[in-house]
């Protein structure tokens, strides 16, 4: 008897010890890694969408309140500043495609109200049909774009689906659907906030 | 038991892990494929088994017998949960590289294997130079075996490229058969110089001298079982 | 058709062993006697196809809604050495003749990093419990089949002469190599 609760109390004070130790360690490092995903998965998306930037968007990132959301749920809204002054923004979004969701960067400027262009994250789409999304052909052709226009012909918008992978081609559109709508919303809070 | 500076250099040459203590293969196949994924992955079981080996060592005599797999396993797998979140803040895109094979240092043989051989049974200051030699000793294996398969593999080093353009590299080393073969020679290279060495001192030859999973429990029992079987079937047969 | 696909992929392409480097241990210390790759893969396939099941519902229903992600290795390890425990003795107390043949093996499993690698290697797919599920049986079969194809070849070894420096371990990590190139031939079949 007096083993078995030997046992328990050992047991539970190692355990016990370490769930202290390590979640004192998550509460410290978790702004850090945030902050190094989105360097790693979202600024290299970022920067291919604006190649000329003056700022660091990943460091100036703010986070607003999602249109729609619950209350904890936010959306990361990335600014493209030239001399201080807001020129474009970023987010991401997401659509469900063949595979899994499809993550795009979706750069819009902000005087315009256009697409400057977009670029996949992650997806999870067949290796060299539905990946195709990620390639320039398709990507390209939301550069210029309107809001309205950013969609696929077939909902009335001018983007082509990619023929045999058109399952992948709607959870991309789907995915910059999601941030045109988000920003049309969160707009004016997005320009009193950078100016 | 030795002192602290044999405790420490013994896991450099003498007992170098994994090629002459054969513990923790998953890992070596798996992350050689640069020099600098073996440093990395090498750095982590660093840090993991000598914190696991001193924290073992002193709380080594409250741990009842029954349970101290279990404890070795809870402390282990605490630091290694530890080290995924620095890997993650302060070495990304390393942390990419090596994936599912961080979190599977829990189950690395040699954690589990030096617990339960040494820090189980030694005070925390020998426990700390054994966990450090062994580490130290793991990782320059891993980047010799990374640099072995860079080199020739993807004619870089560190990511350097080292023979120019005209260099066709031998790709099937940086693939997975490449790292059996690879591990392989090399072991047998290690098995090679202990018949030598042995040879030239006159010695007799130490029988158990191969390169085997004697570090690692689950193996030794695995041979027992082994051995169980193949005397059944042969008792049959008689 | 996709099933089929799985299967395919995940027995031959991405052989765990040959392909992901996991479960390495048993696979060459251990493989030298048939009826004991045998009964130590059929070990390794039970336990990793109940572990992922019980690690994902754990992960999908606990961890997550309590935002615990961040600690999935160390509850992931201790419910699976948990599980085996409680599987051997289960097995020991209700069915005896299996616990005959496969019992003994259940000790060694906990280390295993193919139980854990599949646990884990399902999460970060993102796979659903379904998917998860077929996944574990086709990996586990994978594991079966190389552990028990590497002890068929071992066995002949016992009569064959190799040089003494290459006996034990190297060669079977080199004839690892041989067969893992083999393996590599799958890769047409799906690519």
């Amino acid at each position: 008897m007096m083993e078995i609760v030997r046992m328990i109390v050992v047991l539970s004070l190692i355990t016990g010890t370490a769930g202290f130790v390590l979640s004192g360690l998550k509460v410290w490092t978790s702004p850090i890694i945030e902050s190094q995903v989105l360097t790693y998965v979202q600024g290299p998306a970022i920067k291919q969408v604006f190649s000329d930037m003056a700022n660091d968007p990943i460091a100036d990132r703010k986070k607003f309140p999602k249109p729609g959301g619950g209350p904890e749920d936010q959306v990361i809204v990335f600014p493209i500043l030239k001399d201080g002054k807001l020129k474009a923004v970023a987010l991401e979004g997401a659509g469900k495609g063949y595979g899994g969701d499809v993550n795009v960067i979706v750069g819009v400027d902000t005087s315009t109200d256009t697409v400057v262009g977009i670029s996949i994250t992650t997806h999870k789409e067949t290796p060299g049909i539905g990946s195709r999304v990620s390639e320039p052909g398709f990507t390209k052709q939301f550069r210029g774009r309107t809001l309205a226009q950013a969609k696929l012909k077939k909902e009335g918008g001018a983007i082509d689906a990619i023929s045999g992978a058109t399952f992948s081609s709607i959870g991309a559109s789907e995915a910059v659907k999601q941030v045109t709508s988000w920003y049309t919303a969160l707009k004016d809070s997005i320009k009193t906030t950078w100016q | 038991m030795g002192s602290v500076a044999s405790e420490f250099t013994k896991g450099l040459w003498k007992e170098i892990p994994p090629f002459r203590l054969v513990l923790g293969l998953c890992p070596t196949l798996a992350v050689t494929t640069s020099a600098e994924n073996g440093l990395g992955m090498g750095a982590a079981v660093i840090f993991v088994l000598a914190l696991s080996n001193v924290l073992i060592s002193l709380v080594r005599s409250i741990i009842p017998k029954k349970v101290r797999i279990a404890c070795f396993i809870a402390i282990a797998a605490s630091l290694v949960v530890a080290v995924e979140m620095l890997m993650q803040a302060f070495a990304y895109p390393l942390y990419q590289q090596l994936g599912i094979f961080v979190p599977l240092i829990v189950v690395n043989c040699i954690i589990l294997g030096r617990a339960e051989a040494f820090a189980a049974k030694n005070p925390p200051h020998l426990a700390l130079a054994d966990g450090l030699g062994m580490g130290i000793g793991f990782t320059l294996s891993l980047t010799f075996l990374g640099s072995l398969r860079e080199i020739f593999g993807a004619g870089t080093w560190f990511g350097h490229s080292l023979f120019g353009p005209n260099y066709h590299p031998f790709s099937f080393l940086v693939q997975a058969p490449g790292a059996f073969v690879c591990l392989g020679i090399i072991l047998a290279g290690m098995n090679f110089l202990s018949i030598w060495q042995a040879k030239r001192k006159g010695l007799e030859l130490d029988p158990n001298f191969d390169a085997g999973c004697k570090g690692c429990m689950a193996c030794k029992k695995m041979d027992e079982i082994a051995a169980q079987k193949r005397l059944e079937r042969l008792g049959a047969k008689a | 058709m996709d099933i089929f696909l799985l299967f395919i992929s995940a027995i031959f392409v991405n052989n765990i062993l040959l392909a992901q480097y996991l479960g390495n241990c048993p696979y060459l210390g251990c493989s030298k006697e048939k009826s004991v790759a045998i009964g130590m893969g059929a070990a390794v396939l039970f336990v990793i196809v109940l572990a992922t099941v019980i690690t994902f519902l754990i992960q999908k229903y606990i961890m997550n809604p309590f935002h615990l992600g961040y600690l999935q290795t160390i509850i992931f390890i201790l419910v699976i050495a948990a599980l085996v425990q409680f599987v051997e003795m289960f097995l020991k107390k209700m069915v005896p003749p299996l616990y005959k043949s496969l019992g003994i093996y259940l000790p060694l499993i906990t280390t295993n990093c193919a139980v854990l690698g599949v646990a884990i290697l399902v999460q970060r797919k993102e796979f659903d419990l379904w998917t998860s599920f077929l996944y574990a049986i086709a990996a586990s079969v994978g594991f079966l089949l190389a552990i028990v194809l590497m002890a068929g070849i071992r066995e002949r070894f016992v009569v064959t002469r190799i040089p003494r420096s290459m006996q034990g371990v190297p060669s079977g990590l080199v004839m690892a190599g041989i067969m893992s190139l083999a393996f590599l031939a799958f890769k047409g079949m799906i690519a």
